[in-house]
């Protein structure tokens, strides 16, 4: 594939100088690609989904142009909030952090392990299927074949399909690990094959129990705690350990310091892994689930401030040494490294605030739910992805990204929108909670709604910021491409470009410089 | 920090590590929850919980494609645990017509083909809608347009559920009574689709009035407070 253009093009000094992580980085480029080109795809689809979906959470005076989008919800069953909901946050989660997931998974494994990447063909066709998996599905949520269970809406005709895709794509990036030169061991791998281990039993194991067409006899609640399981299984087993992985590489490698407290990185490991997966006893607090299990849990997931703190000890420390030693670095790539690692901490944080027993009855069931869920989604794993597209991608590529402005403007976009949606949410749930949980008998459901209403507005606005910002970073991606199949085809004279990260000594100094065909 | 320092090993402490997990929160709740048989009195032909129709059953598909879980719960907790029974979710009547006030516990859920805990109240809980929405005519003008009963109501119109269809001889039994604002033109009525039915049946089908053993599955049952009755 790296001669489907037939043209010399001199080298532009973007590949790594280390010829056996060049010759890494060229074995994974397309499947990388690929993954990373339909991850921004449906990152674009889901965020205007959301958009859509949080605007129809509360009248549209605030959004006068946004009427006809309501009238649409109201008489075609396609466009209905539980449809519209459900869409987005699955385009988000197997679309976007999934499908960037794979692409981290198998660049990380094949560069840490200096292995070239056995079969990149096989990869490339696992990463299509996939695609096609997510696309069958999205659209049978929208024709009414949702299954209504929480993540797993899928219906079954595309849930095989992920699968055995997914299963593919595992397999070769498994081969690929173990194809390792001795000797070469990194913590990264360790996060990446457990989330390597870990999906294929949640989402097995869930859409096969969940099955809506063969309901298991006689299950009754067991089907909430298998999904509860399986919810926050995919957070804290799937996405967290990727994007865990990937800041445990780049951080040291970026800011040339290596870990701080690094012998505590194993403890954190075993921790996470132990203890982060009970946080799905949070939908349990008060519901009809046997007392021991709650209680058992929730002392289990009030423990994972263990590893929170451990990774942040880790990461953000790390990341701060490295800001500190090293002034603001002239990176514009390391600051959103820096944020994914401090909104782990926060997601951690929210995590732990539901495992208190009385705080999770106040925020159960309201907007506090999603402004967690939108931390692991658009906070921690989003930045993590956001920060290795931009480095990875060039490496790939041997070119450049067009505007370090752009950059700029998507992380402040992104940076401004994920705090002001996070602090709505989460303080509207507060408020919406003392509504709810109120002990005056006056008080009814209308109540918190005349409350929750003016969150949501304010929610849409941000959330409309990040999409803001998400369409800045898909052009910016679009308008790369074009200038690199421009010099590729035609050996075009580019405009002056720029590498953002000049650390890990396999990267120019500067690469401004003009090539000529 | 060399954290696999041999494949196989790292492999099963993963296992190991999946299987607490997986044993704490699937198989154990499993074994304790999965298999409640209903509760029959010696003598007696009455079996509780009662079960649903046929048609309800069908509304539950309804209810899933069109995401109604992602506001509404159905669970309502106990005392101790948040304001759900002063809100006046865990109330219904029994088969004596006197309402019985309780929070909700596994073996209510046992006939339902799919359950639908939720995790959201954005709308009010549903655990017992069919003591608020007695008949199904309230439930289509609701479904139809939720401001003619609640004008502060979030609830998005589900007016997809419903046609509009010219009279033709007799009007349909079940069309919709609207205020003038609704309304079809003259000559036409709005009828509730299949969907719309199996919906409400489903909807009318959620109360649980009726009285279950005490120490449920570990949940000790506390008996209806006389008070709220």
């Amino acid at each position: 594939m790296a001669t489907l253009f037939p043209t010399t093009v001199a080298p532009r000094g973007f590949v790594s100088t280390d010829p056996e992580l060049a010759a890494v980085d060229a074995s994974v480029r397309w499947p990388v690609m690929v993954c990373f080109l339909s991850a921004v795809h449906w990152m674009v689809v889901g965020t205007f989904l959301l958009v859509y979906a949080s605007s129809l959470t509360h009248p549209q005076d605030a959004f006068p142009i946004l009427g006809w989008f309501v009238d649409l919800s109201d008489n075609f069953s396609m466009f209905t909030y539980g449809r519209v909901w459900p869409a987005a946050i699955d385009a988000l989660v197997y679309g976007w952090a999934s499908t960037a997931g794979l692409g981290l998974a198998v660049w990380l494994l094949a560069r840490t392990s200096r292995a070239p990447a056995c079969s990149p063909a096989t990869l490339m066709t696992a990463v299509v299927f996939w695609n096609l998996g997510v696309a069958i599905g999205l659209t049978g949520i929208f024709l009414g074949d949702s299954t209504g269970v929480e993540l797993l809406e899928f219906p079954a005709y595309a849930s095989w399909i992920l699968w055995l895709a997914y299963a593919l794509f595992a397999l070769w990036s498994v081969a690929t690990y173990l194809g390792r030169r001795p000797g070469y061991d990194h913590i990264a791998q360790a996060w990446v094959l457990v989330a390597l281990f870990a999906f294929p039993w949640l989402y097995g194991a869930g859409s096969i129990l969940l099955s809506t067409s063969h309901p298991l006899p006689g299950s009754g609640v067991i089907q909430e705690v298998i999904n509860a399981w399986y919810v926050h299984g995919i957070y804290t087993l799937w996405l967290a350990p990727l994007g865990l992985g990937l800041l445990y590489y780049l951080i040291p490698k970026i800011s040339g310091i290596s870990i701080r407290f690094g012998t505590k990185a194993k403890i954190a490991f075993w921790t996470w892994i132990i203890f982060a997966p009970w946080t799905a006893v949070h939908d349990f607090v008060g519901g009809p689930f046997p007392a021991e299990t709650v209680t058992i849990g929730l002392i289990l997931s009030g423990l994972i401030f263990i590893p929170v703190a451990l990774i942040g000890m880790n990461l953000v420390s790390t990341a701060f040494t490295a800001e500190e030693k090293q002034g603001h670095h002239g990176g514009v790539v390391f600051p959103f490294f820096v944020l994914a690692s401090v909104l782990f901490v926060v997601a951690g944080i929210s995590e732990q605030i539901l495992s208190i027993r009385s705080a999770n009855e106040l925020l159960r069931f309201t907007m506090f739910r999603e402004c967690n869920q939108l931390l692991w989604i658009y906070g921690f794993f989003s930045f993590t992805v956001f920060g290795a597209i931009y480095y990875i991608v060039p490496r790939l590529l041997d070119f450049g990204w067009r505007s370090a402005a752009l950059i700029k403007i998507h992380y402040y976009l992104s940076l401004y929108g994920i705090l002001l949606v996070i602090s709505i949410l989460g303080f509207g749930g507060v408020m919406q909670g003392n509504i709810l949980e109120n002990t005056d008998v006056q008080v009814t459901i209308v109540t918190a709604n005349d409350v929750s209403i003016s969150y949501h507005i304010a929610a849409t606005m941000c959330i409309s910021l990040i999409a803001i910002g998400n369409g800045v970073f898909a052009l910016h991606l679009g308008w790369m491409l074009i200038d690199w199949l421009r010099l590729r085809v035609r050996g075009n004279r580019l405009a002056a470009e720029i590498l953002i990260e000049p650390y890990e000594g396999d990267a120019p100094a500067k690469a401004s410089e003009e090539v000529a065909a | 920090m060399n954290i696999i320092p041999n494949f196989r090993g790292f492999f099963w402490l993963i296992l190991i590590a999946f299987l607490f997990t997986w044993f704490g929160l699937v198989v154990f709740p499993w074994l304790e929850l999965g298999h409640l048989p209903p509760i029959q009195e010696e003598g007696s032909t009455d079996i509780t919980p009662w079960d649903s129709s046929g048609a309800a059953h069908a509304g539950e598909h309804i209810y899933a494609a069109n995401g109604c879980a992602y506001c509404h719960t159905q669970q309502v907790r106990p005392e101790t645990s948040g304001a759900d029974i002063i809100r006046g979710w865990g109330t219904a009547k029994d088969e004596d017509g006197k309402d019985v006030t309780r929070r909700t516990y596994p073996r209510d859920y046992i006939w339902q083909g799919q359950v639908f805990l939720g995790n959201s109240r954005e709308g009010a809980d549903l655990s017992n809608v069919a003591q608020r929405f007695p008949d199904a005519a309230k439930l289509y003008s609701y479904l139809y347009d939720p401001y003619v009963l609640n004008d502060h109501s979030a609830m998005p119109e589900y007016r997809f559920l419903f046609v509009t269809q010219k009279i033709s001889g007799q009007p349909s039994q079940d069309a919709l009574v609207l205020p003038a604002a609704d309304a079809p033109p003259a000559g036409y009525e709005i009828v509730p689709t299949a969907q719309a039915k199996s919906l409400v049946a489903y909807l009318l089908s959620l109360k649980k009035g009726y009285h279950l053993k005490p120490d449920e599955a570990g949940i000790p049952y506390v008996p209806p407070s006389p008070n709220n009755s």
